[in-house]
Parts: structure tokens; sequence; C-alpha cells
């Protein structure tokens, strides 16, 4: 185990689906287009913002779903060249762009669907100058990318950028491992829930419900 | 190699009407479909990986499903030419040097279809630079270039001994270590798949041992194929008893294949949990087509092999044709059943990047098949598989592959 263990704790209790921390996120890392390292999905009917049930039954929540940051990556294992890898100081796992040989192995592992993504072409921007943090790495073709943490801006000692956006403060961001964080807290105190626990990943997102 | 090629002229005599101009055509028409492929990777590695059928969710395709099967393919030439030679029986001395060319050939295909799915294969050097020796995928590219170098050694070694040079002894060492190399690239291509734990039909100890009973099947059918073809060329001679023991032996083999499917189907489906997704997507779903041709193919194929008065020429390649058809058709449930069914299926963000199905939302996008290759896969794989085969007739034209009298 990393000394640190940086998480996110979401409480779905708060969110109101707004898309506003998926928007902050592409903005900041300046994702290319038709690419979202955080998307908000709809636990209820078939299609987005849709409820599940029959009249005066319905039930719909939504589950905010990026990189889950995992304690123990399936993706970290299986990667040939160790292009993406757990930070030993911050327990982030990272993604190195230059050394990724695209083979997509990581993909394949993650239990997450779609958390990872792949750059299937030349990046195209629908503006012409790039957008957010200066210090972001250029996106590139052919590599497999993935929410960072907004790791450029942790070095500054700033929060993700989802994060500092979300109008309902439903996020909390800290590190697990030191009971005094205020994530380690709320996990403490709330009745929490992480995604797919049976795969044995143990993510660093706590959904508190 | 002077000594190989003085000691295999003797044995051109009888085989004379091989060769000559259908094989140059061959050779030629390879060779363009070969370059023709090339281009058709250029393009795919300009244009970018998206004029495929992958996306995020679907993230390896047609590329992957053929490295496995040539994987699988691989094995037999292998076996068939060293298993003989390990317990010492009688008979296959003939085909042996063939057989191990055509799993050459094989071996060097699959390493291509990884290489063509690779979204930077100018960083390929990484693979040994940075090596992380905890992956699978790295696992496997050290047993496939072993398994390719000893199957080099081992075709060299057999030439040498025919040559006189060489003891039998060293030659019987070399079998076998190959023969364990082989099984154990099987088991290292299945772990690719078997040890992720986020992949609900890979994730079984039974795709070790299912991967390398497919690839005793296909294996064996392949050299069935090849070595009837080449004794009608006149290339070779093969007792036709030999032919029945390597029909018979192909026979259990697919019946062991088709028992680990039965067992694999049972354990997921039996609980009754999300396993059964997985048995219906293979058995009325999505999958079926490919589903009931392997098993039906190869059920055919067992039929063929244990009944004698059918285990006529036409009908043992046929059965083996069947027998290869039905193992592809297992490659493909395995891979795009891997993909099939999402983790979490709840509606959201979908783009182009997302599913091939993308328009109508996440519920769309597992309609029919979640994969499907896209016309410049069918190119690039066939630019590859003209590759190998340039390699086969290339082999058969210029190497002393042809049996030789066995020197006592």
């Amino acid at each position: 185990m990393s000394q640190k263990q940086y998480g996110m704790v979401i409480d779905l209790k708060r969110c109101i689906g707004c898309h506003t921390c998926a928007m902050a996120c592409k903005v900041s890392n300046n994702l290319p287009n038709d690419i979202w390292w955080n998307r908000i999905l709809t636990d209820g009917g078939p299609s987005m913002d849709t409820a599940r049930g029959t009249y005066q039954h319905f039930t719909m929540d939504y589950y905010p779903l990026s990189c889950q940051h995992c304690d123990n990556p399936a993706c970290v294992k299986v990667c040939p060249v160790g292009a993406t890898y757990k930070d030993e100081e911050t327990g982030i796992v990272r993604q190195d762009y230059d050394k990724c040989i695209g083979c997509r192995m990581c993909m394949a592992a993650c239990p997450y669907t779609g958390v990872r993504s792949f750059n299937w072409e030349e990046p195209k921007y629908s503006i012409d100058f790039p957008v957010g943090d200066q210090d972001v790495p250029t996106h590139q073709k052919h590599v497999v990318e993935k929410c960072t943490f907004c790791y450029q801006r942790l070095a500054k000692g700033e929060e993700p950028a989802c994060m500092e956006s979300c109008p309902a403060q439903a996020r909390h961001f800290g590190d697990l491992n030191d009971p005094a964080s205020d994530v380690a807290k709320l996990i403490a105190e709330r009745e929490h829930k992480q995604l797919l626990p049976d795969r044995g990943t143990n993510p660093s997102i706590y959904y508190l419900v | 190699m002077t000594e190989t090629t003085s000691a295999a002229a003797p044995a051109k005599a009888p085989a004379a009407k091989f060769g000559g101009k259908g094989l140059n055509v061959g050779i030629v028409v390879a060779a363009i479909v070969t370059v023709a492929g090339l281009v058709l990777w250029g393009v795919q590695l300009s244009g970018g990986l998206v004029q495929t059928g992958m996306r995020n969710l679907d993230s390896w395709g047609l590329y992957i499903t053929m490295f496995m099967f040539l994987v699988g393919l691989s094995a037999g030439g292998l076996i068939i030419s060293s298993v003989p030679r390990v317990f010492g029986m009688e008979g296959f001395g003939g085909i042996s040097k063939v057989a191990v060319w055509t799993s050459i050939c094989c071996t060097v295909l699959a390493i291509g279809f990884v290489v063509v799915d690779l979204g930077q294969p100018l960083r390929l050097w990484e693979l040994f630079a940075y090596s992380n020796l905890g992956s699978p995928l790295m696992w496997d590219i050290i047993v496939l270039a072993v398994y390719l170098i000893l199957s080099i050694v081992y075709l060299w070694a057999t030439l040498r001994f025919e040559g006189g040079k060489g003891s039998e002894k060293s030659l019987r060492v070399i079998s076998v270590v190959a023969l364990v190399c082989a099984i154990l690239v099987h088991s290292v291509t299945a772990w690719i798949f078997g040890l992720q734990q986020g992949r609900e039909m890979w994730h079984t100890a039974l795709l070790a041992p299912w991967f390398v009973s497919s690839a005793l099947v296909c294996g064996t059918a392949l050299v069935l194929v090849v070595v009837v073809a080449l004794r009608k060329a006149g290339y070779l001679e093969l007792a036709q008893e030999n032919v029945v023991k390597m029909v018979k032996l192909l026979g259990a083999f697919v019946l062991v294949d088709l028992y680990f499917f039965g067992c694999d189907l049972l354990t997921a489906g039996f609980p009754n949990a999300s396993g059964a997704k997985v048995v219906a997507m293979l058995v009325s779903g999505p999958l079926a087509p490919f589903f009931w041709v392997e098993v039906i193919g190869c059920a055919v194929t067992a039929i063929i092999a244990f009944t004698p008065k059918l285990r006529t020429n036409p009908l043992i390649v046929a059965g083996a044709l069947l027998a290869i058809v039905g193992i592809f058709c297992k490659r493909v449930q395995l891979l795009v059943g891997g993909f099939q069914i999402p983790n979490i299926d709840y509606a959201g963000v979908v783009t182009p990047y997302t599913a091939t199905n993308w328009a109508g939302g996440m519920a769309n996008a597992y309609q029919g098949m979640v994969y499907w290759p896209q016309p410049i896969e069918f190119g690039v794989v066939l630019g590859v598989v003209g590759l190998g085969t340039l390699l086969l007739l290339l082999g058969l034209k210029f190497l002393p592959l042809k049996p030789v009298e066995k020197p006592q």
C-alpha cells in the first residue's frame, strides 16, 4: 500500500446529475472531441436522465464515473511496459502517454466499463487553441488515457477540477489513509459503497448512498 | 547448410512433379497480397484505428482473434512432429519437417497480428527496455519468441541429423523442450484473457487447458489438410494408416475440446447468476451463430474421425476444415464475448469512440454483436495471411523440407 492513497467520496444524495464536473474535467484537461474521462451515468431507465419503475414508484440515481484509482488496480498488473502505473507517493493510477504502445490490454483488464479511453485517431478539438491547465500533457494519437485526479493540479497544491466546480458540493477529495481527512471521516460516518467490490480491486472512489 | 541440401537431393527424384510453375505463381500472388496488406496497414496507422470496428467498449477485434487462432494453429505442426520423436513412434518422419515449417509460419503470423493491432508499433522496443514481467502479455511475448527460436532450432537440428550430423539423442531432447514450450505458449496466451478479473467470460481456470486442447484440434487439422494436399501434389508420401492415426487423434482432441466447453457452460450457467448471461449470449444471443457452427462442426469432425467408413480422403479434409472453422468460431466467441457483457451498463454520454453502434446510446451499443470488423481489418488480415503463405511457399520451394530416407 502506498503511504498516501488519494481518493474521492461522492455523495449520491447530493449529486443532481448536472454534468458540471464532466465539463470541468473536459476543459481543464483539454480533452479532445468525443472524449470524456468523467461521465455522469443514470441508474434508471434505458436512456440518460430517465427513471425506472412505475408511476409513484420511480427511482433514478446518478453515478459520476471515472477511473476508480484502485488500491489493487487490474490495469497496472497487465500493462507490458509499465505505461500505466501506481504513483508511489499518492496512490494515484497514472498513465504515461509517451510510453504507451497502444496494445489496449489495460482496457480489457479494467472492470469499470468505459473509464479508459483510447485516442482512435489524431486528437481533434472544437477550438483551435488549447484550453484548461497549461501543464496538462499533450494528448497523443493511439494511446490510452483516463482520469488522473488532475495530477497537474495536485502538484500545485490544488484539488481536481471536478471537485471545485460541483455546485451541489457532492464531491470530497483527500487521503483515505489519513483518519483526520474529510474523506476518511465521511466513510467512517456515512453509509457508502464502492463499485464492483467483488472484483477485488478496492477502488478509491466511494459513493455515499 | 550445403550438407543438408545434398542430403535432401536424392529425395527430389520421386517427387519431381511438385513445384514448378504453380508454386511460382503462388509465391508471386502471396507477395502481391502481402504488399497490399502493408499498404493497408499504412493507411490504418496514418488515418487512425478509428477506421476499424474497435472502440472503447470493444477494444480488441479481429486482429487479436486471429492472434489467438494462429497461436493455436502453430501448435499442431510442432506437436505432430515432436510427439512421435519424443515417444519413439515410427512412420511420421516424412512429414516432420513440413509440419515444423507450417508451425514456424503460423508463429510468425501470430506475432504479425499483434503488431498490426498496436497503436504505436514504433514503440515495440519498449517491450524489451521497460518490460513489466508481471504482465501476462509480456510472458506471452517472451514465450512466443522462445517458441519461434526453438522451432527454428528444431528444424535445423532435424536437417543436420538427416545430413548425418548430431545425435538422435540431442534431437530428441530438443523435441521434448519444444513440446513443453508449445504447451506453455497456449497456456500463456490463454492467461492474457483468463487472468483478467474484469471480464466474466474470460476469468476461469479452465481457459489454459482449454486453449491447449483447441490448439491441438486446429493444429492437427491443419497438418492433416497440408499433408493430404502435399501428398496429392506429389511433394511427400505418407502411408494411409498414419493419416488414419492422425484423424483418430483429431477426433479425440475434438471430443476433449467439446467436453471442456460443456464443463464451462455448466459451471457458468448452473448457479443461474451472472454466468447465465454468458450462456444465454452464446446459445441464443448475438454469438449463437458462432457457437452452433463450432459445436456442430466439431461434432461432425468427431463422427468422421471415429467411423471407419467415413474416413475417405475428401471427408477427412472436410472434417479437418470443419474443425479449423469451428475453433475459429470459438475464438470469435471468446473475444467478442468478453466485451459483449458490460459490468456497468447505466445510460450515459456515448460518443463515436464508445462503440460502433453509438448513436442509440448504451442500450443500443450492445444490440447484436458489440464488435464487427470493418473492411480495412479484413484487408490487413488478408495481407498478414499473405505473408504467412509467402513464407510457407518460399520454404517449400527453397528449404530441403522433403522427406528423406531414415539414416540408420
